[in-house]
């Protein structure tokens, strides 16, 4: 009987040992986890702070999930791993033996280096854990400020505005969504935000934090606050940082399991050393879009590479077929929004179209290289993103179609017609 | 956006024509919908409604047939389904031409009362007719006019049993024979509709083949009061197209002055309106309100009758904008303040377009209503003087709330217009025969009709402009009527240099004349013009008008006026090139009588071909087997 | 296992199939009623250059769309073999990845509410409402393998196994 050992228990360690008990009856499969709820979504923490989800309604599988596939759960921290002698250590002094190991323990939130960005009333939003904490503290504060304009700070101002606490989101970036829009798009979401009543400030990054005692001294009031990088000083009684993750890579060192801002991994999911893997925000995989390798840490792809990964560990061979990179669907109030792979221009050898009109909220761009799609926005019509998703992935010539793709009529039946009349 | 889907360019490609294109980038961005992207929103059509097999007269309807119910809940099959919806379609296009018909004889009857702003326009013509239909000629022509317009209102009316009089007049003895033997010589019109709607009632006629023969039937009365019959009293009243030159598409637009569109069939209301928006005292209104002028401009049909006759009743006409698909454009323009709507082709997406504007939309005709529309200066002719006054007054007032936003495409091409039977025999020196020596010489392989409707099924005129060139290049004479007509002159092919582009045979008879190589006759009406040209070639000769080396082409039909005008053009002996494919295809007998078997009835057939250079080859393939028949 | 087939010669776009989609879904049942109640179709037939052809969920051995999922609620039944958001102890959200996700389009928003729409397969039902409608027989609920033998030239089984 093989012993699979799968760290971590969130997208792609609990898609692991499902696929896992799938493809063999007969394994044992061990989850070892530091956080003991049963598998939760991270992407619905935002909808726990909102109020609108339990913390019951975040798990991400059946209640007799464990059970059901003979899943054996461990609560505890993985302090090392140690391939030598196949073992994990953990932090309560026990240690687990494997034949194979996942290593899924994804990533924590980054803190910027602040001074005096810390205490009981920072946080990041990562771990239902965090959740909670935001939620006991909104109960007494009443400003709240959101380090960050990504989408896990955007939601998080969204689901704290939504309590009722005025909320200020800080970015460093001249827009909102820095990472996966472009102006344009951002600029519509933005527009919605502020006519929602939300404060958003640009181009301005934290200084410094604060503390109570120093923040007396500016208004004579008793509340912390921050100073920012362009002189303003806001206040906020409470502080949520979202400003990027750091993957979970201490267990490894010094293992000889190589890697760089997380593991790195082959398509197959192996590291450096035989018998362990890696999946989900922790591994480094190669970009299907720019062929870099780097962290895509979003769920779909932790989804895949855990999947990924079962099948390799199982011993059947696989290859995964790649992240791309940035794709995100968002929906703030009632713009839908989506963008995949590259969406600034730039890069002479790009073509950029755009259709749209984005002051009634819709929005098209398309990033093209020698009629290959690498990258595209959609915001307000999101419908058949998934086709143009296909069309990037496979690195499919659409001279013929580029139009129909930028005006939103392009459609799985073009390639249907197209298998036909290639047939 | 392309929808021919033929190339890769990106950008707009909705259109042949760079004006239109363009003003669709402008709609889009603006969010004004349009014919284009309803169209898209259209897409897919269902299968049933395109080849005629949907029956929905009954409440045990809508019947379709499919694999697994050939035959309706009440039995009709695929044949007479079919054929009854072509019938019920030819009967609004014979309704429509015969509401035209009576608004001139009616206007006719006022201006020989002296009731109204218009003069006889073509004395000599009025005589002459008066004399085919017996009545005394020497009459004045007050009185003449008069009971020639009594003529054609009680040869509208009367019954079904009482052959047509124009019918027996004007058609080719050749024709009259072959229609005899098909008992398809019509009487009164409105009787005709009225027979042909019974017909097409549940279960009272299902026999397809009667049915098509009853679309003949109806067709040729159509043919002969809707078309030749509205085409001679517009001639005698407003005048015979004379030569002249205009401009056209909608680089006209002059975003200083007042600007009014005429839009629709009916030019009496324009022309009015035209007479009206030269007075001085309306021109200082336009002034003061801070205008440079009024100008009046075409739209669609309305349009073509202005330009033609723009050297007499319309002068002053400021030029042609397009067809039915550009009226949506035309407003997005921001410059146009005001559009009269007369009878047919006044589209209900007109309405938000306008609204995004300041542009005021009247509809000037008591049958035309559309919703949101609440100005109606109905034409009355008695009282046409002072609501043609009316009208310029609320362009003014209109003119005075404009925008700023305007764009007017820089494009527009001259044309030469007023062909006419009359004006072409004026230009040849008075006879017929050097044109027929051109044809018999080879010079002019023969003459084809491109007329009638705009379409977006293949992209916006690609099919009418790209069939006028392939036939020119193969020298064929062109002569386009209607729709058509707008979309070669904004090609700029009904000019002189156009036959540049035509055969060397061809090019050389244009050069020699100065004429282009495409002529317009005018309106989808003066599509009669083309019957008694044909007609008068026929006679000349001395054959039957099936055996002559000519074609009709109705490219991009799109209505049913269009339906009526293409069965008498294969009534008429003629074959009938169809570009959208006519929804019969669901019933095999009927697509074969059409295609086929109809020829050893009349002489004429359609032909259906989406491709336009394929059409225009098959067309040239006919056009040289009856040369080869007449022995030329 | 059965699933639907298509066969693209034979769809003339009447949309039937969407409409009786439609109604299976609706409260009433009836494809007037889901008319009235504006009942959102799963079932798409889309246009190629004016030409129909139907897309719909293929129910994937692997699906995207059930991998994208963040709430669990997108899931493959390995008994029935149905991809399906409906009918699970996880709720849709509506973060729309699994329209992100799939490379069929074949989920969609809800015009109204927040959550995805997609074929369910009519459970409960002989065969799919769309296939039980379609006048042309252009959708099939056979076994792939059936269906290919029935129509081995046919394009349409090409694209059954593309997927």
């Amino acid at each position: 009987m093989v012993r699979h050992l799968i760290i971590g228990n969130s997208a792609a360690g609990i898609t692991a040992a499902e696929i896992l008990r799938r493809l063999d009856g007969r394994a044992g499969i061990t989850v070892v986890s530091d956080e003991a709820e049963p598998a939760y979504s991270r992407c619905l923490l935002p909808d726990f702070l909102a109020g609108r989800k339990t913390g019951a309604d975040l798990r991400i599988r059946p209640a007799d999930f464990y059970a059901g596939n003979r899943i054996d759960r461990v609560s505890g921290r993985v302090l090392r791993v140690d391939p030598r002698s196949r073992q994990v250590l953990l932090e309560n002094g026990g240690c687990l033996d494997y034949d194979r190991l996942l290593i899924a323990t994804g990533a924590r939130s980054a803190f910027p280096p602040v001074p005096g960005l810390s205490g009981p009333n920072v946080t990041g939003l990562r771990t239902l854990a965090d959740a909670r904490k935001i939620v006991q503290l909104a109960g007494n504060v009443r400003r709240v400020l959101v380090v960050g304009a990504g989408f896990v700070g955007l939601e998080t101002a969204y689901a704290l505005y939504n309590r009722g606490l005025e909320v200020t989101v800080v970015e460093k970036m001249p827009q909102i969504l820095p990472g996966q829009f472009d102006a344009t798009a951002a600029g519509i979401l933005q527009r919605d935000m502020h006519a929602e009543g939300m404060r958003i400030i640009l181009g301005a990054g934290i200084k410094e934090v604060l503390t109570p005692s120093g923040f007396l001294n500016f208004f004579n009031k008793s509340a912390q606050g921050v100073l920012l990088d362009n002189g303003d000083r806001l206040k906020a009684d409470l502080i949520v940082v979202a400003a990027g993750i750091r993957p979970n890579v201490e267990l490894v060192q010094d293992t000889g399991i190589s890697t760089g801002r997380g593991i790195t991994v082959d398509q197959f999911m192996r590291t450096s050393v035989p018998g362990v893997y890696a999946a989900g925000d922790v591994a480094e995989t190669e970009d299907v879009v720019t062929g870099r390798v780097g962290l895509t840490p979003i769920w779909p792809n932790a989804v895949s590479q855990g999947k990924t990964a079962a099948w390799n560990m199982a011993g059947q061979p696989r290859p995964c077929s790649g992240s791309l990179g940035m794709q995100n669907a968002v929906e703030f109030r009632e713009i839908p929004s989506i963008a995949m792979g590259i969406t600034q221009g730039g890069d002479p050898g790009l073509e950029v179209v755009t259709a749209g009109q984005p002051g009634q909220n819709v929005y098209r761009k398309l990033v093209l290289r020698d009629n290959v799609i690498v990258g595209m926005i959609l915001v307000g019509d999101i419908s058949g993103a998934g086709v143009i998703g296909a069309l990037i992935r496979k690195h499919a010539d659409v001279r013929k179609f580029k139009d129909d793709i930028l005006r939103g009529r392009f459609n799985y039946g073009y390639m249907l017609a197209e298998m036909r009349n290639a047939g | 956006m392309s929808n021919c889907g033929n190339c890769e360019r990106t950008g707009t490609c909705v259109s042949v024509h760079g004006s239109i294109n363009e003003m669709q980038d402008r709609a889009s961005a603006m969010g004004v919908d349009t014919v284009f992207d309803r169209y898209q929103l259209q897409q897919p059509q269902c299968g049933f409604g395109m080849q005629g097999i949907c029956c929905q007269l009954c409440s045990h309807g809508p019947c379709r047939i499919t694999p697994k119910a050939q035959y309706g809940i009440c039995g009709a099959g695929a044949d007479t389904i079919v054929a009854r919806n072509l019938l019920r379609l030819a009967v609004h296009g014979a309704a429509a031409y015969s509401h035209h018909l009576e608004e001139l004889a009616r206007t006719i009857k006022a201006t020989a009362a002296g009731k109204t702003p218009f003069s006889i326009g073509d004395e000599e013509k009025l005589r002459q007719i008066a004399g085919i239909i017996g009545l005394d000629a020497a009459r004045p022509a007050a009185e003449l006019a008069d009971q020639l317009a009594d003529v054609l209102l009680s040869e509208l009316r009367k019954g079904s049993d009482e052959p047509l009089a124009l019918v027996k007049l004007f058609a080719p003895k050749t024709r009259l024979e072959a229609w005899e033997k098909l008992n398809v010589i019509p009487g009164g019109v409105l009787s005709e509709i009225r027979d042909a709607l019974t017909k097409t009632m549940s279960n009272i006629d299902t026999d397809p083949v009667d049915l098509l023969l009853t679309t003949i039937r109806l067709s040729i009365a159509t043919g002969y009061m809707g078309l030749v019959g509205t085409v001679t009293a517009q001639d005698i009243l407003l005048g015979t197209p004379a030569l002249t030159r205009s401009e056209a598409d909608l680089g006209v637009i002059d975003p200083a002055c007042v600007n009014i569109v005429a839009h629709g069939h009916v030019p009496l209301m324009a022309t009015a309106v035209i007479q009206a928006a030269k007075t001085p005292e309306l021109v200082k209104l336009a002034r003061e309100a801070g205008a440079a002028g009024i100008k009046v401009y075409g739209s669609m049909c309305t349009g073509q009758e202005l330009m033609q006759r723009s050297a007499g009743s319309a002068a002053g006409f400021a030029g042609q904008l397009g067809n039915w698909i550009v009226q949506e454009l035309y407003v997005a323009t921001g410059a146009v303040d005001l559009v009269m709507l007369d009878m047919n082709c006044s589209i209900p997406g007109l309405k938000a377009a306008a609204d995004r504007f300041h542009t005021r939309l009247v509809s000037v005709d008591r049958i035309v209503r559309m919703a949101g529309v609440e100005d109606h200066v109905d034409y009355e002719p008695e009282k046409a003087a002072r609501q043609a006054e009316e009208l310029v007054k609320m362009a003014v007032e209109t003119y005075k709330k404009r925008g700023k936003d305007i764009h007017v495409p820089q494009a527009k091409s001259a044309a030469v217009a007023g062909f006419s039977v009359e004006s072409i025999l004026g230009a040849l020196g008075g006879s017929l025969d050097p044109l027929l020596d051109a044809v018999k010489n080879g010079s002019i392989k023969g003459i084809a009709a491109v007329v009638g409707c705009t379409n977006n099924r293949n992209g916006h005129d690609v099919k009418s402009v790209t069939i006028t060139r392939e036939l020119i290049k193969r020298d064929v004479l062109v002569i386009n009527a209607g729709c058509c007509s707008s979309a070669t002159q904004a090609e700029g092919l009904m000019t002189p240099e156009a036959a540049n582009d035509a055969g060397p045979g061809l090019k050389a008879v244009c050069q020699a004349l100065g004429i282009p190589p495409a002529l317009n006759f005018g309106s989808c009406v003066d599509i009669g013009r083309i019957g008694v040209a044909v007609t008068a070639i026929a006679n000349a000769l001395g054959v039957d008008p099936s055996a002559l080396p000519v074609a009709a082409s109705a490219p991009e039909y799109l209505e049913q006026k269009a339906v009526a005008d293409g069965v008498f053009a294969v009534a008429f002996g003629l074959l009938t090139h169809l570009g959208p494919v006519p929804p019969v295809t669901g019933s095999p007998l009927v697509t074969s009588i059409l295609t086929k078997d109809v020829e050893g009835l009349t002489g004429g057939r359609v032909m259906v071909e989406e491709d336009p250079v394929k059409a225009a080859e098959a067309i040239y393939a006919h056009i040289m087997e009856k040369r080869r028949g007449l022995g030329i | 296992m059965k699933s639907i087939m298509i066969d693209l010669d034979a769809c003339n776009g009447c949309l039937t199939c969407t409409l009786a989609c439609a109604a299976a879904h609706s409260r009433s049942g009836s494809i007037v009623g889901a008319m009235q109640e504006k009942t959102p179709a799963r079932i798409f037939i889309e246009a190629v250059n004016g030409r129909a052809v139907p897309v719909t969920c293929r129910h994937c051995e692997e699906p995207a769309c059930a991998e994208a999922c963040m709430t669990g609620a997108m899931r493959k039944d390995s008994l029935t073999g149905l991809v399906s958001n409906e009918g699970h102890e996880q709720k849709c959200v509506g973060c729309w990845m699994c329209i992100m996700a799939c490379p069929y389009g074949a989920v969609t928003a809800h015009p109204r509410e927040r959550v995805a729409l997609k074929c369910d397969g009519c459970p409960g039902l002989p065969q799919p409402a769309c296939v039980a409608a379609c006048p042309n027989r252009a959708l099939r609920y056979e076994e792939p393998a059936f269906f290919a033998a029935g129509r081995s030239r046919d394009a349409a089984c090409s694209a059954a196994q593309a997927s």
